[in-house]
């Protein structure tokens, strides 16, 4: 599969070589196949996670490819409630679909019932890397305007780069000095005919001139691989740190010649795909048989890449060989690639409903990057000492999903516990809450009361439970919250945690 | 409403004095030097007997203090006697013992209440008093600027006209000293002062010489409103406070408190659920005031508490021990940080002051290890005898090569040797002189690993290329 990309790689990179292709024909194929996705989306508020969110209309750009599909970003149309799609030609709005969406690499794949729609389309072609410094035309329906726009720029840098829009993934991504602004969001980004990017993020224009990024064609090809299967699985991720091996103090340490070659395991996430195979203090001096230079990084097709690419174009259940320098003896490692799910917790979630759990006016909420971003005030301190540590100290192992008391919706029944909001759940009814599918059974626990405790020194929430029982209705009716509680992980996953204990079931 | 009224009566003369004093605080995060100088003026308050009452503050991290008679330019140096930056009070001696001599000082007056008429004295530029009227707003506990945990505080409302040295002014009643200014926001026309009570606490106690400071608990605590908490902990009828953590080391920890424990009673002065004992002169009052005004260091304290709904005495002896017995002290004032540096990596042991380098906004912007290890410290309740160290930063060289972007690492062992200070750290280092050193930090990336052999000519090259005269303080 691997081959499959270098190969490609290498045959498209070669007419680059001989400068820009037919503008007129690239031009005509865009008229034909850049469609503007006009999107009616609804936005969760985690603050009031019953409701069912702000609605918020917005534009960006799309293109059809092959088998009548119109690639896009994944923020363009997360979630969407209603999509229309609309090309240059026609004037007619369509109802399109969402198939597929992947929000760690910002892309997604749409789908339009009528066939009416894709008369006179003709898939365009995905292309290869640009050269830097070579010309590319970016086209979409950005602010100002409603017809097709077409701006040109060079390739100015290729690298890899945050993925915003998932709020913790980074990938490769192309930097490019036409000016791409709001609405040219997942418009093709197009060379000698082919699309050589989707064009999805730049900065503000008080941070930044002329800075775009386009998501390069190795992401978009994985992304289409990914879904062959009929489901989109996360990146995997070989969930290890490494340092350089730069200083010949530390080299002499490890035992290394002044080679320029190795880097060092710093650390290993436990439950990530290199768990039991690498051990901290293991020199890494080769992935699949590209050397590792004391940087880092790797060359591929002849350009310098972090390791970590090599990682970023394979599938779950996919492997990748390492050489290991491990007690001055070499040593091979093979590693089964899986998604990184500990860290989940920091990744922007879009299409699923917020989960809580209402206990007499008491909101549980589990700890997501959504949450954060919603607490303007800025939080307690020890709730964003979880937050930050979370993966750091790997205290997923322990709580795979912090829960947090959210709000107290004022009652007469909790007058004196409005000043816990914002606490850490420690254990209720005597029990330890690692995530928010605990809450719920632990609260059936013990006597006539429920004692919630938190992480610090905070006193602990007490509640008759025959008392919650009453005021639920009134609750409820007053704060026109529909269900007590959402719990379900949906397609969610987290961390398995690796604490099982005596009497926890999971 | 505030009116000015000039002085005429001559028992104004003679009790206040200018207070000059250069500041130079160190730079923490170049433990080597200190930050630029700057100027604070201030008024101090002649005490029968020729020494000179002003906030803590205003002396902080001072590299001279000098004393200036109003309506002349006589000046004199002047020695700190006493400082206690909780409390922000600060005893001064002039060097010339004769200089206030005339001055008839100024007496400490009764303690004020809610609505007492009240002044604060200012001096004018050719030494004339200014007496603006004020009030006093509220007595209670209240924040203190280097203090985590409240005392007595008089909320005054006045109306200040610009002065010089009016950093720290007198609150004066019928011409005794009421109180010391310590905050004033000119928008509102409101401030805050210290009240007499803690000014005869701290003068109480640096009158032999040996200053000890304002005793604590060593708890935390939350009130026992709740009737549903009550039930859990099973409060009594009436009353209390829950105690949420005790410190083993602090009075109340020593006496046999436990967390969990409901607090009825200190000394007599029963608590009423929202942690306020009937003070006799005004009224409900927190806790704090009780347990860290009233009482001195060494003196007995008498507990009473309900532990499992049983009710019992216990009995301690008011200390400091809680507050000073740290890993991580919180405030270090006029002291000269601590650092090493080996090869290129500087060392320090972690203060509350390093985390205050980083501005308003530390607890975000330092690194989260090291905010961790400083906030969350009683819940680990690490050895007060270990003090945290770390690597704040790398200074290049070609022997860090590799190393630069480091910092806020705390150390944990050095060659396979638990590090507990920096002056360890230090030695282990200097018996080490070939062969590696091999440091290990809580954090990634976990090792780094220097040649002992190359450390002396390393050394010395920094020293010339950073201009460090010295790599160490420890």
């Amino acid at each position: 599969m691997e081959l499959r990309f270098v190969k490609s790689v290498l045959l498209l990179l070669l007419p680059l070589l001989c400068g820009c292709g037919n503008g007129d024909w690239q031009l005509g194929e865009a008229k034909k196949n850049v469609v503007m996705v006009e999107v009616t989306s609804q936005t969760w508020d985690y603050r009031l996670p019953w409701n069912p969110g702000t609605v918020s209309s917005a534009r960006g750009a799309g293109f059809v490819i092959d088998r009548k599909r119109i690639l896009t970003n994944a923020h363009v149309v997360s979630g969407a409630r209603y999509l229309t799609v609309q090309r240059e030609a026609d004037p007619r709005k369509y109802q399109g679909k969402v198939l597929f969406v992947a929000h760690d690499c910002d892309l997604a794949l749409l789908e339009v019932e009528d066939p009416e729609f894709f008369r006179g389309t003709s898939d365009l072609p995905i292309g290869g890397i640009p050269e830097l410094e070579s010309v590319v035309s970016v086209y979409g329906f950005p602010i100002g305007g409603d017809r097709l726009t077409v701006t040109r720029g060079v390739v100015s840098r290729i690298d890899y780069n945050s993925y915003t829009h998932s709020g913790r993934e980074s990938h490769l991504a192309i930097q490019i000095d036409a000016a791409i602004n709001p609405g040219n969001s997942g418009g093709p980004v197009m060379q000698n005919d082919k699309v050589v990017g989707v064009a999805f993020q730049g900065f503000r224009g008080d941070v930044a001139q002329n800075v775009g990024y386009m998501i390069p064609t190795p992401v978009i090809r994985r992304f289409l691989k990914d879904v062959e299967d009929g489901k989109y699985d996360h990146y995997v991720d070989i969930a290890i740190r490494w340092m350089a091996l730069e200083n010949p103090a530390m080299r002499g340490y490890y035992h290394r010649p002044n080679d320029g070659l190795g880097v060092v395991v710093t650390d290993i996430f436990s439950e990530g795909s290199s768990d039991g195979v690498l051990e901290k203090g293991d020199v890494l001096l080769s992935i699949d048989g590209h050397p590792i230079e004391s940087d880092g990084s790797v060359r591929l097709d002849g350009q310098p890449v972090q390791l970590e690419e090599i990682v970023e174009r394979k599938f779950t259940g996919d492997t990748v060989e390492l050489e290991v320098w491990r007690n001055q003896k070499l040593e091979m490692k093979k590693i089964t690639l899986r998604p990184a799910e500990m860290f989940s917790m920091y990744e922007n979630l879009y299409e699923e409903p917020p989960r809580y759990v209402l206990y007499g006016g008491l909101v549980f909420q589990p700890l997501t990057a959504n949450l954060m971003a919603g607490l303007v005030s800025g939080a307690d301190l020890r709730l964003r000492q979880t937050y930050t540590l979370f993966g750091q100290d790997q205290l997923y192992r322990e709580t795979p999903e912090p829960v947090i008391l959210t709000t107290v919706l004022p009652d007469r029944s909790n007058v004196y516990l409005a000043g816990l909001t914002g606490q850490v759940v420690r254990e209720i009814n005597g029990k330890r809450i690692r995530t928010l599918a605990d809450v719920l059974p632990a609260l059936q626990l013990g006597g006539e009361r429920s004692v919630i405790r938190f992480e610090g020194d905070q006193r602990p929430a007490v509640l008759k439970k025959k008392e919650v029982d009453q005021v639920m209705p009134r609750i409820m009716t007053q704060y026109g919250i529909t269900q007590p509680h959402r719990t379900e992980l949906g397609s969610r996953r987290l961390a398995k945690g690796s604490y099982k204990q005596e009497g926890d079931s999971r | 409403m505030a009116c000015v009224v000039r002085a005429e009566n001559e028992d104004s003369k003679g009790s206040l004095v200018r207070v000059r004093a250069s500041i130079q605080p160190y730079d923490q995060f170049r433990p080597w030097q200190k930050k630029s100088p700057f100027g604070l003026n201030g008024t101090g308050v002649v005490l029968p007997g020729g020494k000179v009452l002003a906030t803590a503050a205003l002396v902080a991290n001072r590299t001279e203090v000098g004393l200036e008679k109003p309506g002349s330019a006589e000046k004199c140096a002047a020695e700190v006697e006493a400082i206690d930056y909780e409390a922000n009070l600060a005893l001064l001696q002039p060097v010339d013992r004769n200089f206030l001599k005339g001055f008839s000082g100024v007496l400490l007056g009764p303690a004020l209440r809610a609505g007492d008429k009240t002044e604060v004295w200012q001096l004018e530029r050719n030494g004339e008093m200014l007496r603006n009227q004020a009030e006093i707003l509220s007595a209670g506990v209240g924040r203190y600027p280097s203090d985590e945990a409240g005392f007595l505080v008089y909320g005054v409302r006045v109306s200040l006209p610009k002065r010089d040295d009016s950093y720290t002014l007198p609150l004066m009643k019928d011409g005794q000293l009421a109180g010391m200014m310590m905050g004033y926001d000119r928008d509102s026309q409101e401030g805050t002062a210290i009240p007499v009570p803690m000014i005869e606490h701290f003068l109480k106690d640096a009158a032999d010489g040996l200053y000890e400071g304002f005793p604590t608990l060593g708890v935390s605590w939350s009130p026992l409103r709740d009737p549903n908490l009550r039930e859990e902990v099973l409060a009594p009828k009436s009353g209390g406070l829950l105690l949420t953590r005790v410190n083993p080391r602090g009075t109340a920890g020593r006496a046999g408190l436990r967390e969990g424990d409901v607090l009825i009673s200190v000394d007599g002065f029963k608590l009423d659920e929202d942690g306020n004992y009937r003070d006799p002169l005004y009224g409900p009052t927190a806790v704090g005031n009780l347990i860290r005004t009233r009482p001195t260091v060494g003196s007995p304290a008498k507990f009473r508490i309900s532990r499992a709904g049983k009710e019992m005495e216990m009995t301690g002896t008011y200390d400091r021990r809680a507050r000073e017995e740290v890993s991580i002290p919180t405030l270090q004032f006029d002291q000269a940080p601590k650092y090493l540096v080996v090869g290129g990596l500087v060392f320090q042991e972690l203060t509350g002051a390093y985390l205050q380098e980083w501005g308003d906004k530390w607890s975000e912007r330092a690194p989260q290890r090291l905010v961790e290890y400083f906030t969350f410290q009683q819940d680990k309740r690490p050895d007060p005898d270990k003090k945290l160290v770390f690597l704040s930063q790398v200074l290049p060289s070609p022997i860090t090569l590799g190393y630069q972007q480091l910092s806020g690492l705390v150390l944990l062992q050095l060659n396979g040797q638990e590090i507990k200070s920096l002056a360890e750290l230090a030695k282990i280092v200097d018996s080490c002189t070939s062969g590696n050193l091999v440091f290990e930090f809580r954090d990634e990336p976990g090792k780094l690993i220097l040649n002992a052999g190359e450390l002396p000519a390393s050394s010395e090259k920094i020293g010339k290329d950073y201009g460090l005269r010295e790599l160490r303080r420890l």
